[in-house]
């Protein structure tokens, strides 16, 4: 824990982050060449700028997203175990998008479809499961995640149900997104991507300290200053727009709202000044890393990087239950 | 001139269920008030009240004559501080972490000044947890963890200290050490209003007493009157019994 030097931490998970961006898109199945990059010669100059770059970027913007979502979902319901994918937000999310896929929806109100799909899903779903865990004018943390469970399960369900109703082509489209994958996009759609990123990240991280209260609890973060109304509200309405707009592009993935700000939180610091900005970061190289090793762990197939970070993921998580409970 | 705290017959009712009827009464600063009546009879509430966390049903309060709902929320937290009942165990933040969130409303950059943490080490000092201030609040035991609690709402700076039930899990020394420092307090100028059910503490170190008994307030003594009166006791339980020490200091007996 430094506490004299708090925000070396931010400049140092900027550093990484930088380095990611800037080594991650030479790595790949097959060796691209440097010189024939600036000669902008084919095929290494295209699979550079439309494929890995593209894709590292996305990995960056998408894991950030979630992984700081993870935090505040964590701090506003004082619950270490919530993240978009334990709430069954990442879920509603996926059911919204898939929805627009299955009806062939390709705008919405000038928007991409599949993200405001993925935005109406996330914030029906985070509303149903804030509601059932509300117990005594407080969120349950047990119930937050069995009701995040349930969630999950029901929009899985209705998701499955579309998959088998509609034409096949389409079906291929729904069952290739969710395997959660870190795919080439266009740069148009993930200029539109950062953002919203960068503009709901500022929003969330400069009420750093507002989390913090709120991570002790709604009366002490009152009775602190705290305006707790406009706090929850901005809470749950950028948390649906991070988690929608990532899977929206990556589709389902997991884990990435869990790890990284549990091992911000107990390795650098609990204090959202510090965990918020330095999740966000991290939480990005650990996708975009994610992404690189499923293209080079079984080349030439391709591993789809939510797969990787369910076989992170998934015993990382028994290990903290194992550790909490 | 109106009082510090001045609270006007109000009522507050959970859903078919009242817990206060035309409370009323008010304070100065420089007092240190007791609240005190069995459980259940609305001493929370009245605090969460006058904390301005929740708003009564009728009636008013008025802090530095102006109604409570009125002052914005940073500067009621720069004049009120509240010490909930029942705080978390497990909060992932360091001790020094805990007490500067005391100066959340005072903080008008990223991290805090210099004079803040100032303020932050004074309350840990006065609250006897300096010496753990780099701990992690989830490792200190429930008595340590309140002395944390405690430290912040006195980092805070308030005019009116608002704390329920300040001395549960404290061991007998550090319940003596927190009523003392709060009886300081209210000498150096706040007010200070404590739920508490220690009789003897309470007699011994606050200047006024309030009992809740139904929802009304029963009875509002200074601590001389309290001593020499027993009828209140009586609504607390009918098996205390009030003597005194043989330096002639107030002290309740259980029969």
């Amino acid at each position: 824990m430094n506490s004299s030097r708090p925000t070396g931490w931010i400049w140092g998970s900027a550093i990484v982050f930088l380095f990611a961006a800037l080594v991650l898109p030479w790595i790949g199945s097959g060796s691209i060449s440097m010189d024939r990059v600036l000669a902008k010669a084919a095929p290494d100059y295209p699979i550079f700028v439309e494929l890995r770059v593209s894709r590292t970027l996305l990995g960056l913007l998408a894991g950030g997203a979630l992984s700081l979502t993870g935090c505040l979902f964590q701090s506003m319901l004082r619950e270490s175990l919530a993240d978009p994918y334990t709430l069954g937000v990442s879920a509603g999310a996926a059911l919204g998008a898939v929805s627009t896929i299955a009806f062939g929806l390709d705008r919405l109100w000038g928007f991409p479809a599949a993200w405001v799909g993925a935005m109406a899903g996330a914030a029906m779903v985070l509303v149903i499961v804030a509601g059932a865990s509300w117990k005594q004018g407080k969120p349950s943390g047990v119930r937050l995640l069995l009701s995040g469970i349930a969630l999950n399960g029901i929009c899985f369900a209705f998701i499955l149900l579309i998959n088998s109703v509609v034409h096949d082509r389409r079906s291929f489209s729904i069952t290739q997104w969710l395997l959660g994958s870190v795919d080439a996009v266009s740069y148009r759609a993930l200029f539109a991507f950062a953002v919203v990123v960068l503009a709901t990240s500022t929003i969330v991280i400069t009420q750093a300290r507002g989390w913090n209260l709120l991570a002790v609890g709604e009366m002490w973060a009152q009775s602190r200053g705290a305006d707790l109304r406009r706090l929850t509200i901005t809470g749950f309405c950028c948390g649906s727009v991070l988690t929608a707009g990532a899977i929206a592009l990556t589709g389902p993935i997991g884990f990435v709202g869990l790890i990284v700000p549990h091992l911000v939180r107990s390795r650098i610091s609990p204090d959202n000044r510090i965990l918020m900005p330095c999740s966000l970061l991290l939480g990005g190289v650990l996708l975009a890393s994610c992404d690189t090793i499923g293209r080079i762990v079984l080349a030439p197939a391709d591993l789809p990087a939510g797969a990787v970070m369910a076989l992170i993921g998934g015993p990382y998580l028994v290990w903290l239950v194992r550790r909490r409970f | 001139m109106s009082a510090l705290l001045d609270v006007r017959t109000i009522s507050y009712a959970y859903p078919g269920h009242p817990v206060l009827d035309s409370v009323d009464f008010s304070a100065e600063s420089g007092e240190f008030v007791v609240l005190m009546g069995v459980n259940g009879a609305g001493k929370s509430t009245l605090l969460d009240i006058l904390a301005g966390l929740r708003t009564q049903g009728s009636g008013e309060v008025l802090f530095q004559g102006r109604s409570l709902h009125s002052w914005p929320a940073k500067d009621r937290a720069r004049r009120i501080s509240h010490l909930p009942q029942g705080t978390r165990h497990e909060l992932p933040f360091t001790v020094e972490q805990v007490v500067l969130m005391g100066r959340y409303a005072y903080a008008d950059r990223w991290f805090e000044s210099d004079e803040d943490h100032a303020y932050a080490r004074d309350a840990m000092l006065r609250m006897d947890c300096l010496q753990f201030r780099h701990r992690l609040y989830s490792t200190l035991s429930g008595g340590e963890q309140q002395r944390v609690l405690l430290a912040a709402c006195i980092a805070q700076c308030p005019a009116l200290m608002l704390f329920d039930e300040p001395s549960t899990y404290l061991d007998v020394h550090q319940q003596l050490h927190c009523f003392s420092t709060l009886a300081e307090l209210a000498r150096e100028g706040a007010l200070c209003i404590a739920v508490t059910h220690d009789l003897n503490l309470a007699l011994a170190h606050c200047s006024r007493v309030l009992i809740l008994d139904g929802g009304t307030l029963a009875a509002d003594f200074d601590t001389q009157q309290a001593a020499a009166s027993t009828e209140w006791l009586t609504r607390l339980s009918p098996h205390l019994r009030m003597t005194h020490t043989p330096e002639g200091k107030p002290w309740v007996l259980y029969r």
